[in-house]
């Protein structure tokens, strides 16, 4: 009987035993060559933002420094921090964190994975002023950029509650991710009420991370869309000493030749495809959009509190919106005023004075590459403050965080004094 | 609480694993416990019906106790008389919940009747079964005790294959000997490991990575595209590896419990026709269909001379048959129009196939004519399947 038995069952349980003494085994798996590394820094891929050896990997080196935000890294044009780093050999490579519907909260829980790369390194974060949006972060995007490896890293490393804890335990408990796993959102809520997670818990995370980061080991090199093609393509266009008269009048004659379909200087194909079937509809379509309250501010406050510990120095970019367009929509200037006076105020106030505020160059033609993105002379300007920012030596930041910044009452002040 | 829809991760294969080692014990060493099947029984459906899913937990307790007494009072009343009106009745309560919980979407936009469950439908198929072969003098000995355990066997409760009262009876009240028995375990485990490749791997690839994306060209494309033609391909691929997947693991853990549980798919794309897809697809369903609704109406028909030739009456059947099968599915004008599509191709069916035996010789019939037929019968379905999807009406909306 016994060997019938072994028969049948003996090949399911030594493949069973196999694979569990695999997957929970403290090894790594996998090792990312310098081609996976380059080819990720450009890859926009949500598998990388998510996933961490591919980060770790590349981030373990200096060359290649964190750019985080969000849409706007896929309008590769002329002047794209990629771009013009593969052209003019900098020193530097833009590693691209950022796609559709990434916010400060999907950034502060995707670092996570890689916070001993980032400790006192240097980084770009571009803000939008899109995401402050009254309702914040959306869920179904958080959880498209979320891998419970974040969660269960975080998790782990608390050591004394802190008001960031217990706010971005509570913010992760809002989102539909955050109670995915029963332990997971067990955990959250321990943290969300001041205390450490058990025992128990502990060791399960333990576990749990292994297994996913087997998972994200084998395989997150095996999805990434491969854009060096298309930048290697845009590069050859540019004069090969940077001069900036030259290049901005590139900038110019691009934008002039791409924004002929539409009298609001937007890129032609964009128009085509997202506008012009319902450009009717979006006449004062946004008047009474605001970007001044928002749980965002808080998300925020948390990447920021990340960046403080990790003692990291910073350059934020704030794009303006494409003026002509905001006209048509009724979008209010005032309020767009409002918004940079606040979120100046939480950079400043704590520390934060590396910032390239473009916000006022909104009717500067070719500017953005559409409604709201950077485009031809908009990434051209930041390049000003990027490139000097990241290949000069910077003063030390001093950061004094507040934790004021997770209050509601700040989420909703509308206004600032001067 | 944890809870779980049946076979949906390895966790739940884990539990599955564990329960069914003392089974496995027993029945090696020629015994069934019969109070531990009906034991994990319970413990699995609290499992699927429980924690964040107890109003469904309730309505299941509240239908289990509504039909094992219906059930029972019939079978009661029938060992002294037999009268139709009494029987008719019965069927109606059997399946009035059922109705309600698949007329209220149609009623109230989309809301979902409170006494739902997941596997309200496969439950009143097995007491509608059970009543009618009351009726009929075939099932004698009834056990309301063992009507309970028929219904609620919890590997088949969600999504069936639709077994029958006398032949899971024979399963349950009997050991298997040693021998069958390594066989059924063998059988089982290769179903289960059947049932990981077709569920999770080729319904993955076909349902989760390419549906999303070929649904989202054709809804861009507004009209016929050639992504809708992928639409409809890859949701047939998907339709049919999910639920075939998920039937072979309802099968092969009843084989673990010495329950040959019957098979529900036989490579229904290889049909030549599309009265051999269905004695190949989805089985048990349309088996009980065939007996419980076509044979009845065909019966009923024919004595009380409704209609004056037999073959009208074969259709006319055909078309109320799979036209309640569409109203099962759910009361959308899609599934109905599935239904009412799938009958008359099965009239379609029967007059070719008269039509060819009327004139032996004329038509060819060769192995290429067979491959043409499977491929026009596999397209139809396909297309029928498109429509079943409920993806045109998606279109409809947008546009």
């Amino acid at each position: 009987m016994a060997k019938k038995l072994f028969l049948i069952f003996g090949p399911v349980l030594l493949a069973a035993l196999l694979l569990i003494a695999l997957l929970f085994s403290p090894f790594k798996m996998n090792h990312m060559s310098t081609k996976t590394e380059d080819k990720a820094a450009v890859a926009l891929s949500p598998n990388v933002l998510k996933g961490q050896i591919i980060k770790e990997s590349a981030l373990s080196h200096k060359q290649f420094v964190p750019f985080f935000g969000s849409s706007e890294f896929s309008r590769f044009d002329m002047a794209h921090p990629s771009v013009l780093a593969t052209k003019y050999q900098r020193r530097y490579t833009p590693f691209l964190m950022g796609g559709p519907g990434t916010q400060s909260l999907t950034h502060y829980f995707q670092m996570q994975l890689v916070t001993s790369q980032l400790k006192n390194r240097k980084a770009v974060f571009v803000i939008s002023p899109q995401w402050f949006v009254k309702k914040g972060a959306r869920k179904d995007a958080f959880g498209f950029y979320y891998s419970p490896m974040q969660s269960a890293t975080w998790l782990l490393s608390r050591k004394a509650s802190s008001a960031e804890d217990r706010y971005a335990a509570k913010r992760l408990l809002n989102m539909p991710s955050g109670k995915a796993n029963h332990t997971i959102m067990m955990a959250l809520k321990r943290v969300a009420d001041g205390k450490q997670i058990t025992k128990h818990e502990r060791t399960y995370l333990v576990y749990e991370m292994r297994l996913l980061q087997h998972e994200d080991q084998l395989f997150s090199d095996l999805k990434m869309k491969n854009n060096q093609g298309k930048i290697d393509r845009i590069a050859k266009q540019l004069p090969d000493h940077y001069q900036l008269k030259d290049l901005d009048q590139l900038a110019v004659a691009q934008g002039k030749q791409n924004t002929t379909n539409n009298r609001f200087d937007i890129y032609n194909q964009f128009y085509v495809r997202r506008l012009h079937d319902k450009a009717k509809k979006f006449k004062n379509f946004e008047q009474n959009w605001s970007y001044v309250q928002s749980p965002e501010f808080s998300d925020f406050e948390l990447v920021l509190n990340q960046f403080a510990s990790l003692n990291m120095n910073v350059e934020f970019i704030i794009p303006p919106v494409n003026q002509k367009w905001s006209a048509y929509t009724g979008l209010s200037q005032t309020m767009l005023k409002e918004f940079d006076r606040k979120i100046r105020y939480q950079l400043q106030s704590q520390g934060f004075n590396n910032i390239c505020d473009l916000s006022d160059k909104g009717n500067v033609p070719y500017f953005m590459q559409d409604t709201i993105h950077l485009g031809w002379r908009g990434w051209l300007a930041a390049d000003q403050s990027i490139d000097p920012f990241l290949t000069k030596k910077q003063k030390a930041p001093h950061y004094q965080m507040n934790s004021k910044f997770y209050s509601t009452a700040w989420q909703h002040q509308i206004s600032i004094k001067k | 609480m944890l809870s779980f829809t049946p076979y949906e991760n390895p966790m739940y294969f884990g539990i599955l694993g564990l329960a069914l080692l003392p089974i496995v014990i027993g029945i090696l060493c020629g015994k069934r416990f019969h109070w531990y099947e009906t034991l994990i029984s319970v413990f699995f459906l609290v499992l699927t019906f429980g924690g964040p899913k107890i109003t469904q937990g309730l309505a299941l307790i509240t239908y289990l106790v509504y039909e094992v007494l219906l059930v029972w009072v019939y079978t009661s009343y029938r060992k002294k008389n037999n009268q139709t009106w009494i029987f008719v009745a019965t069927v109606i309560l059997a399946i009035i919940p059922l109705v309600i919980v698949k007329l209220t979407p149609a009623i109230q936009e989309g809301k979902q009747a409170i006494i739902g469950f997941l596997g309200i439908s496969y439950l009143t198929f097995k007491a509608v079964q059970t009543i009618m072969e009351s009726r009929d003098g075939v099932l004698k000995d009834f056990s309301p005790w063992f009507f309970l355990q028929f219904l609620v066997f919890f590997p088949t409760i969600s999504s069936g294959p639709i077994d029958r009262y006398r032949r899971f009876k024979r399963d349950y009240d009997h050991v298997p000997k040693q021998e069958k028995y390594f066989q059924l375990l063998q059988k089982g485990l290769h179903n289960i490991f059947m049932g990981f490749v077709y569920k999770y791997m080729l319904a993955y690839v076909f349902g989760t990575m390419w549906l999303p994306k070929l649904e989202h060209y054709a809804l861009m494309a507004h009209g016929l595209s050639w992504s809708l033609v992928g639409v409809m391909y890859v949701y047939s691929m998907y339709l049919f590896f999910d639920f075939a997947g998920y039937s072979l693991f309802a099968i092969g853990t009843s084989y673990f419990m010495g329950i040959e549980t019957p098979i529900n798919f036989n490579a229904p794309f290889k049909s030549h026709n599309i009265k051999e897809f269905w004695n190949r697809w989805h089985m048990t369903l349309s088996f009980w269909f065939r007996d419980y609704i076509y044979m009845r109406l065909v019966f009923f028909f024919m004595k009380h001379k409704v209609f004056k030739s037999p073959k009208t009456t074969a259709n006319v059947t055909y078309i109320i048959n799979m036209t309640i099968m569409g109203f099962w599915h759910g009361v959308t004008w899609y599934y109905i129009t599935y239904g009412i599509l799938h009958g008359v191709a099965l009239v379609v069916n029967d007059w070719w196939l008269r039509y060819k035996k009327g004139h032996p010789g004329k038509i060819p019939h060769n192995k290429f004519t067979e491959v043409f037929a499977t491929f026009v019968t596999f397209n139809f379905v396909c297309f029928t399947f498109l429509l079943f999807s409920g993806f045109l009406n998606t279109m409809l909306i947008a546009k």
